[in-house]
């Protein structure tokens, strides 16, 4: 572990610059700059507010928030996911020609991933004023949920750097899981009102991405408490998985560049 | 000859390196075919033990696949020995091979300083040499463009731009000095015969051109199937080199 914390503070710089130049290249190639940003998750929400609320005739308070912040939180764990499992084939020309701690490439990765959350953090904040939500001084816990949120996503990643590398078709498995776990979040509906009784409980226990989309909205809409047992239980896990991961990488990282 | 002779920059003690069992599986295959598959292994330096003195330039010849490229990457630290070992005394090491691990999406101008930044030098170092590198690289307006739209010629001044003018201690070049034009090609062969001159700096290069090597080198390792066959002065081991190609083409 001590290895790994003077890689991130060796290499942090090289993480930041990356991250930026990559931002800033998605800026420079496509047509509308970074209105995609912003575009994006905001046609996503028009899409499932439509479904939801004029073909399933159901609906949550202040749904447009609701999904937004659903979205937000599942984008940003889907992409460390689903990034993490071909990260090291994807930098293949770095890899194969200087030696970088793997987990790097998912630091500098998640940095770009965090920004643009933080950009679709504050299209919730903007939309929170249109529907006139009530803020609360709950919102202060937003930091310590998203901490949450990084750390297990960045624990589940880099494990999945490791196994991607060695079996091929992994990233049709994660995909089709995934997917399952889309549906089973609870991004358009509310778990705990909409699932009966004793599977919305297991569901919220299980599933991180659903138990922190679950607490985001507790915080913003509700204006309640989140549940400090289940966010440390999930921090908990979370550095369990990043120290397994790391370990893993560095066990094996040198055989990366042999396998590509 | 340089004074500090004494001083080992480079050594290399009974490396072996082997590729096995790094054989890919695939979760569909698997369930299709419940054999497990055999592990193929593949020793591609088979106990090898050198040292390169500070300030050095050594060449290495052998046919493809005697394990040259192998070895630069081992001591370039992508791969860890699977026997022996490595030790480059705290020096540091850049290896130059055609592109320099750039990302294709950003352009030359970014791929400098995260290039640089990986070869350990800080944000304000590279600063300081950013236009020199930009100016010897010589790509016009391309320095400014995402690095997939350059011609390899172009993509090979820019990671050697980059590797000889941030100065690590130690270059290990990998048959790079025979693509750019012929400008860049007379410019490259000074810029790392001042190299040469510079005696901290240590060199293995690689390359099948002899010219080359009996120009710039102190030392030339001869290998063959993973290990070295010879090892001498420059012009008796090319001499014997040839003789050895030319004899394989008559057989």
């Amino acid at each position: 572990m001590k290895r790994f914390f003077e890689n991130v503070k060796k290499y942090y710089k090289y993480a930041v610059y990356s991250a930026k130049a990559e931002l800033k290249s998605e800026v420079a190639n496509s047509y509308l700059n970074w209105v995609w940003w912003l575009l994006d998750p905001i046609c996503f929400m028009l899409i499932y507010t439509f479904i939801v609320e004029i073909v399933f005739k159901t609906s949550e308070p202040y749904f447009p928030v609701f999904v937004f912040i659903g979205l937000t939180t599942w984008t940003f764990f889907k992409q460390m996911i689903s990034g993490s499992v071909k990260l090291v084939s994807s930098n293949r020309s770095i890899v194969t020609k200087v030696y970088i701690p793997k987990y790097i490439l998912l630091l500098s990765k998640s940095f770009k991933y965090l920004f643009k959350m933080m950009i679709s953090f504050s299209l919730v904040i903007v939309l929170m004023l249109i529907f006139n939500v009530p803020f609360t001084i709950q919102i202060l816990w937003f930091i310590p949920i998203l901490i949450v949120l990084y750390v297990v996503s960045f624990g589940l990643g880099s494990i999945l750097i490791h196994f991607g590398i060695y079996v091929e078709d992994l990233f049709n498995v994660v995909n089709i899981v995934l997917k399952l776990m889309f549906y089973l979040s609870g991004i358009f509906y509310n778990i705990r009102t909409r699932v009966p009784a004793p599977y919305n409980g297991i569901l919220l226990r299980v599933n991180p991405a659903a138990f922190i989309m679950d607490e985001f909205r507790k915080i913003l809409i509700d204006g309640k408490m989140p549940s400090l047992a289940g966010l440390s239980f999930w921090l908990f896990v979370g550095i369990i998985l990043t120290m397994i991961g790391v370990k893993i990488i560095h066990k094996y990282e040198n055989s990366y560049a042999k396998v590509i | 000859m340089k004074d500090n002779k004494n001083e080992i920059s480079i050594s290399v003690k009974n490396l072996h390196i082997s590729y096995k069992g790094l054989k890919k599986f695939s979760i569909k295959k698997s369930l299709l075919h419940r054999k497990t598959s055999k592990l193929e292994t593949f020793e591609a330096i088979r106990g090898i033990s050198f040292d390169v003195p500070k300030g050095k330039i050594v060449g290495i010849i052998g046919k493809n696949g005697s394990g040259k490229s192998t070895l630069l990457r081992a001591i370039a630290g992508i791969f860890s020995p699977d026997k022996g070992t490595i030790d480059l005394h705290g020096n540091s090491v850049s290896l130059l091979s055609i592109g320099v691990g750039f990302q294709n999406r950003l352009t030359g101008y970014e791929n400098i300083y995260l290039a640089g930044m990986l070869l350990g030098f800080t944000e304000e170092e590279i600063k300081l040499k950013e236009k020199e590198i930009i100016k010897f690289a010589d790509l016009g307006d391309f320095i400014y463009k995402p690095v997939k739209t350059y011609s390899s010629g172009m993509y090979s001044k820019l990671a050697f731009a980059i590797t000889a003018i941030l100065e690590t201690d130690i270059m290990l070049i990998d048959e790079v000095l025979s693509v750019g034009d012929a400008a860049f090609k007379i410019k490259s062969y000074n810029k790392m015969k001042e190299l040469i001159m510079d005696e901290n700096r240590t060199v293995v290069i690689v390359s099948h051109v002899s010219a080359t090597l009996r120009e710039l080198c102190d030392e030339v390792i001869w290998m063959h199937e993973g290990k070295i066959k010879k090892q001498g002065k420059p012009d008796e081991i090319l001499d014997e080199y040839n003789e050895f190609m030319k004899s394989k083409v008559k057989s």
